[in-house]
Order: C-alpha cells, then structure tokens, then sequence
C-alpha cells in the first residue's frame, strides 16, 4: 500500500488471502486465467493508480465525496488501476462498495420484477442477489459492526428493526430473493448516511467499472416490447443516488467502459462522448485521470516479468528482433501484448 | 466471338483482385520472404548462389502469398495446419483457433511446471511450438497403402510415402478425429490442445491410428512386388 514514484513500472503480488474476499468476480475474465495459471495475482504498479491513491491519502474526508474516473483506449488498464485502488482501501480498512461492472445491471436481463417499494419501477432480483452475496463476502467485518437507523418494512409480516445489524438485512435480500433489489437500495442509503456523520469511524470506497451504463440507453424491453427507462429500473436509480456528490466521508473511483456499453460507437473513449450530456452534468466535478498505454520501462518490466513466469516460451520472442514485434505488433497497449505473448 | 462478346460486356472490375494466380508462367521466379537471406554480404556465397541472385536480378517473381510474413514468428508446418483447418476460406476463423489452442497447452504446461516440484521442473515441456511439432513427428506414418489393380482385383499395397504425403496425413487425421470423435460441446481449441498433449506423450486416437496404418502395411507385405516403383 506504501507504493511511492519509484516503484512505478514494478508487479507487486497481492496476497491470496486477500484475492478471495476482495474480488469474488471483480476482476478481468482474462486476468483471472492469468492468476490461475501463474498461481499468483501480479498488478503492475502504474502512474494513473498511484495518483488517484495519493489524493485519498491526503483528502479530507469531512468535505463532500471526490469523484474519480479512469478514462483510457480500449485495453489500456483501466479496470485494473481500478482494482489496485480498491486494493489499497481494502488495506487501509475501508469499507468497500464494488460493482464490478454496470453494464451487467442495464442488459440481458433475464428477470424483470414490477418493484414491490414503488409501481413506476422495475426490479431484478438477479443481478441483485449476485451482487448482496459479493458484498456480503467482501465486507464481513463491517456486517456486524454498522446497525440500521430506520425500520424497513418488507412484506406485511417481515419487517427488520432499526438498530438490527447491516449482516441481517443483507441475509434478508439474499433469502428474500424478490425483495433483494429494495434491500440494495436500503443497504446503499444506511451506508450513505452512517458515513457522512461525523462520529463514523469507517470510510466508504464506492468502486464503479463501467459508469457510462447508467446514463446510457439499455436493452431491456418489457414483456410489450416497449423500452425500459434507466430511470425506472431500482438498481440504476439508487447507483445514482450514490454517485451524487451529498455525502462525506469517502471516496468514489469509476472507470468509463465501451466494451460492454450499449449504442456507443467504437472509437469513442474520453469522457464526454461515453457519458453524454446527462451523465457528464451528473458526474461534473470529477477528477479525470487518464490511463495510457504501456510506456518503454512499463513495457520492458511486463515482458520481464512474462520471462520470468516462464510464458514467453517461442524461442524468437526472446530475442531482440522479436520484442521490437511485439512492441510493433501490440503498440504497447497492455491488453494486445497480454494476448499477443498468450500464444507467443 | 470476342469481338460480339465485348461490346455486351460493360466495365466492370471484380472486388477482390487476384494478385497471386494459381498458374504462373514458368519463367517466374519464387519470392523469398527471409531477411536473412538478404543481410549475408557478397563474399559469404558460393558461385551458385551468386548466380540465383543474378537471376533474380533480371527475371520477374511470382508476388508473395498473404499467409507468409518476413516476422521472426513464421512457421510454414503451422500455416499449413491452419490451412487445412480452414472451412470455407474463413481463415481468420481458423487463426484464432490455433492461437487459443497454443494458448491453452502453454496454459496447462505452465500450471503443471509451477505446481510441479523443483527436480521434475526441466522434463515439463512449455513451448506450444514444441509440443506441436513432436506431436506431429509422432503421429507421421512411416509407410501407406496404395490401391493397385492386378489381374481385375484391387490390392492395398504398402509403399514408401514421400515427406510431404506423410506430413499430410498426420494434420488431416488429427483434424478429422478431432471433430469427429469428441463430445459435441467442448470447443474445437480444447479438443485440439487434449489431443495434440495425448500425441506428445505417444497416446490417444491418432497415434492409435498411425499403428493400425502400420499394422495393415504389415498384414498386406506380400502384395509389395506388386508396385513397380
């Protein structure tokens, strides 16, 4: 967590106790083989990372949340300079909101659920089951420690007590599966108001991937055919609740995505053209930090290190001649190399 | 006839231009993709090959094909395997299935050498090239069999098989077993990786194949004065 300047361009392991509870499916489809196979998760530490940790070591958590975005081309690593951050506030004892990606929430819904809290909205119990089980394993200390301030009222004869701890209403969204996204909604304003209050000895790191969803268009239709309204649907509604900047006493880190968005053309990749204008407005004072691709000693570490893992097993791309292709054939971009050196 | 043909025919060019005929004249010559055959300087070569380079000065080259790349990765063995693969000329298809099929035997060796204790780590073998070519070494045939008519029957007679014959049926029988006889479900990279491991270690169908080839050679040597090359 003590990462300065100097180290930028070096792996640092993260310990497997931590990858569990951390990151039950936080992290990238290909970079979860890549652990499995090296059986340990290296993140290289990167200049973008490195600036967004040393504002939330400085900030000042009684002002309002800081928001900061990682925007970047495609494969640029952005969602990793995501978790690295999410890492270092796991470290420091923060309690950790991860969605690991937002576009999930907005497509190929599978179940659609008239909301039971208010008729105009639409619920998935799905997506919001997963992602109570998530936070359940990732945040356990904090479970029993932090107790609901209201009485919520689920059904006519459920109802969980003010004063009950945040681990019984996350069980009732995981038992109760047509309740659950109610439950995120509730789960997400107890966290919103407990940590603006001064006397709240835990700091709240709210990590979205994929922001862009929710001010984007969705596919979701209803059983007429007619489009479904992001505003209409529960998760969206209370994501964006969190996003606004009201409360205090922790930070919000996001990464724009085009890979998963929806209607977005291919190119598109600074903030203004992902968001819109609507997401922009919402998301205005933020903190843009880019992320570029590999630099010379970035690249040089990562191919050192891939030697070092014994993956770069052709004998041509172990000489010189064969890194100047790499270099050509990936253009340095993280992502290209990755799976350029895959069958190389 | 041409001169009533032309005048109906508008103009037209095709979309795809056909830069690499199939049929050239034999006066071309072959182009070489290797750079280091051009970095060698003039007192390196013998007087034969001072001549091919003269000639190569003065006579036209056939234009090189698209699969062929002057890059240090080049392996004709693998273009040609992926050739083979290709269905309906959708190479980039059959790329991407070779590439993960690397990639997935890279995979499993490497998680087998990290899991692996230190004095057995250098007999685990990492390079997917490697294992590909041993795998077909392994599978290559030594000896086919040839359909020859003598006296109104048909014998299968066994024969000597050229380098490049042998090298064929090693691809065509590991594709074809491949999607043939695994389970309908897995993808061709995994089917492909599980048996090109199995051939490496002198298992499974296709090795199973070569010897039953063998076997029928053997069966079949009293036919061999039948063949009159």
């Amino acid at each position: 967590a003590c990462h300065s300047e100097k180290h930028v361009g070096q792996f640092y392991t993260l310990p497997s106790a931590h990858v569990r509870p951390l990151f039950p499916n936080g992290l990238p489809w290909r970079f979860q083989h890549q652990t499995k196979t090296f059986n340990e998760t290296c993140i290289m530490v990167r200049q973008p990372a490195l600036e967004v940790i040393s504002c939330l070591k400085k900030a000042d958590y009684s002002q309002p949340a800081l928001r900061y975005l990682f925007y970047g081309l495609k494969g640029s690593g952005k969602t990793l300079s995501l978790c690295h951050t999410v890492h270092f506030c796991y470290t420091q004892g923060w309690l950790v909101l991860h969605v690991p990606d937002a576009h999930l929430w907005v497509k190929n819904c599978k179940e659609l659920l008239p909301s039971s809290y208010s008729s105009s909205r639409f619920d998935q119990p799905l997506q919001a089951t997963t992602w109570l089980r998530n936070f359940k394993i990732t945040n356990e200390p904090f479970l029993s420690k932090i107790k609901t301030k209201e009485r919520y009222v689920w059904t006519k004869r459920e109802a969980t007590e003010a004063g009950s701890p945040l681990g019984e209403l996350v069980d009732q969204g995981i038992s109760r599966v047509k309740s659950s996204s109610d439950v995120v909604g509730a789960v997400m304003k107890e966290l919103r108001l407990q940590s603006s209050q001064p006397g709240a000895d835990f700091r709240m790191a709210v990590a979205v991937d994929g922001v862009n969803a929710l001010w984007g268009r969705s596919t979701i239709k209803r059983q007429d055919k007619t489009a479904v309204d992001l505003e209409e649907l529960t998760l969206v509604y209370n994501l964006r609740k969190l996003m606004k900047n009201d409360w205090s006493g922790g930070a919000i880190i996001t990464t724009l995505s085009q890979t998963g968005s929806l209607y977005t053309p291919k190119s598109a990749y600074l903030p203004q053209e992902l968001l819109g204008e609507r997401g922009f407005d919402s998301v205005d004072p933020f903190i843009p930090v880019s992320v570029p691709n590999y630099s010379e000693k970035e690249f040089e570490s990562c191919y050192l290190y891939y030697m070092d893992r014994n993956w770069l097993q052709h004998p041509q791309s172990r000489t010189e001649e064969g890194k100047k292709e790499l270099i050509f054939l990936s253009n340095r971009n993280p992502s290209m190399l990755e799976r350029l050196c895959g069958f190389l | 006839m041409a001169a009533s043909v032309s005048g109906l025919l508008k103009p037209w060019t095709p979309r795809v231009l056909l830069v690499r005929w199939s049929r050239y004249n034999p006066y071309y010559l072959e182009p070489e993709v290797r750079k280091e055959a051009y970095s060698r300087p003039e007192s390196e070569l013998s007087p034969e090959e001072k001549e091919q380079r003269q000639l190569k000065t003065l006579r036209p080259i056939k234009a090189a094909p698209n699969a062929v790349t002057s890059s240090a990765f080049d392996n004709p063995v693998l273009s040609k395997f992926i050739n083979m693969m290709m269905k309906d000329g959708n190479k980039v298809l059959a790329r991407e299935i070779m590439m993960q099929t690397l990639e997935n035997i890279k995979k499993k060796q490497v998680e087998k050498y990290h899991k692996a204790a230190d004095g057995t780590k250098e007999e685990i073998e990492c390079n997917p090239y490697a294992i590909f070519h041993q795998a077909l070494e392994n599978c290559k045939p030594v000896v086919g069999l040839a359909s020859i008519q003598k006296g109104g029957k048909y014998y299968q007679v066994p024969i000597p098989l050229t380098d490049n014959r042998r090298r064929f049926f090693a691809m065509k029988w590991m594709i074809t077993e491949c999607r043939e006889n695994k389970h309908r479900r897995t993808h061709m990279y995994e089917k492909l990786s599980q048996e090109l491991l199995a051939a490496f270690e002198k298992e499974g169908n296709v090795i199973k194949k070569k010897h039953e080839m063998h076997k029928m050679a053997e069966a079949n040597r009293a036919y061999a004065h039948y063949r009159w090359w």
